[in-house]
């Protein structure tokens, strides 16, 4: 169960066994059923997640509207992210699309880690610069690519996503309006 | 960057700006500025070319530089950094790969650079290196999340005058092209909410 998440940490640093065994010994095990709220508007979030298995999506409303933000599956890390290091409310929703199997971690586990040696600071560091990263190339990505492109290339890379997760909120994510969406994926079909 | 004088005007940015993320002291600022070194261009410079690696990152303690994403035929402004700001390419910078962005002076602008192998000096051999490092990357993520949050949540109108209100020198120091731009707000749009906001301050 843990091996998902040692290869995703050797991609940013490595660590030796027992580094290893000490941050597994902070993990915790967590099961969600689909549709449940981990984090709601208002909550500070304590804990930040990697999936195991399941799709999560974080979102938050403009007026009665929700605009998603995230879409979190396999392999990636999720939580109110902000919220979870400023200690401030959060202004997201994160609710699971999918039941949801995941590792959790809580604040004080990692602050306790990163006091306690320099080796856990820079893995903080490069998680962290990952996530940035992640930010950094979505933004560029929406503003290089047009509508079609975007579609054409999230299509390319996540087709599984697009099994998995209602039409509508992978409008949202992509900043696509839904009848753009549907004209989009009708013009895909054909074309195959 | 030598020890014996830093320009006080230089010291004062660069403490002002770490100092967001941990408390630093005089000795640790200066320790820390002798991986840094001082870099100055005249105005128009491109000091980021697209496709070159970015080597440095950067605190701007005089000038102005623009960073814009080459799209097609436009030149979509992602940042204008003024004094205080920091400004490099990020994904190139940490990935070490060709930049898709590119980087230009607007004005005679001097830099406080950090170069990568410098960095990662630093990152080893200052005391609270990585703790520091760790809380920049943090307030970059979060700053990002704000913005994006920003874009999608406020409406065009909210998000000029709230720009225009924390940043009014900038109308003066910037064309207006390159607000629109950085805004993602159209020039004729733009205009006319400027129009909008001389008549409401009369």
């Amino acid at each position: 169960m843990l091996e998902p998440v040692r290869q995703f940490i050797n991609r940013h640093i490595e660590l030796t066994d027992d580094e290893f065994k000490t941050l597994a010994s902070k993990l915790h095990l967590v099961n969600f059923d689909r549709k449940t709220k981990l984090v709601n508007i208002g909550d500070v979030a304590t804990n930040v997640y990697f999936v195991l298995k399941g799709i999560t999506r974080r979102y938050f409303y403009r007026g009665r509207q929700e605009i998603i933000t995230h879409l979190i599956k396999e392999g990636g890390l999720m939580g109110s992210v902000v919220s979870f290091l400023t200690g401030e409310p959060s202004r997201y929703v994160l609710e699971t699309i999918e039941p949801v199997t995941a590792y959790s971690i809580s604040k004080k586990d990692l602050e306790e880690l990163f006091d306690a040696d320099k080796k856990w600071e820079k893995f903080g560091r490069k998680i962290i610069t990952a996530f940035f990263l992640q930010v950094e190339y979505h933004n560029i990505n929406m503003i290089r690519y047009s509508t079609r492109e975007r579609f054409i290339n999230f299509m390319k890379e996540n087709p599984d996503l697009v099994l998995r997760v209602p039409q509508k909120y992978l409008a949202s994510y992509l900043e696509i309006q839904p009848e753009t969406f549907s004209r989009l994926k009708h013009l895909m079909v054909k074309e195959k | 960057m030598n020890k014996s004088y830093i320009d006080p005007v230089y010291l004062d940015y660069a403490q002002k700006y770490l100092g967001r993320f941990m408390p630093i002291n005089r000795d640790e600022l200066l320790d820390l500025l002798q991986y840094c070194q001082l870099r100055a261009f005249d105005k128009r410079k491109i000091i980021v070319h697209e496709g070159e690696v970015d080597n440095y990152l950067n605190l701007v303690v005089k000038g102005l530089i623009r960073k814009y994403l080459p799209v097609r035929k436009d030149e979509v402004i992602l940042q204008l950094a003024t004094e205080g700001h920091v400004v490099q390419s990020e994904i190139s910078f940490l990935t070490r790969s060709p930049s898709m962005v590119v980087l230009q002076t607007l004005e005679p602008t001097i830099l406080v650079s950090l170069t990568y192998d410098k960095m990662e000096e630093a990152l080893d051999k200052f005391p609270k290196g990585e703790r520091l490092g760790r809380m920049i990357l943090q307030g970059m993520f979060i700053k990002k999340d704000e913005n994006r949050y920003n874009r999608l949540l406020k409406s065009t109108r909210e998000r000029f005058f709230e720009y225009i209100e924390h940043h009014p020198h900038m109308l003066q120091r910037v064309p207006q092209k390159y607000l629109a731009s950085y805004l993602q707000i159209k020039p004729e749009t733009f205009s006319r909410l400027k129009a909008l906001m001389s008549k409401q301050t009369k």
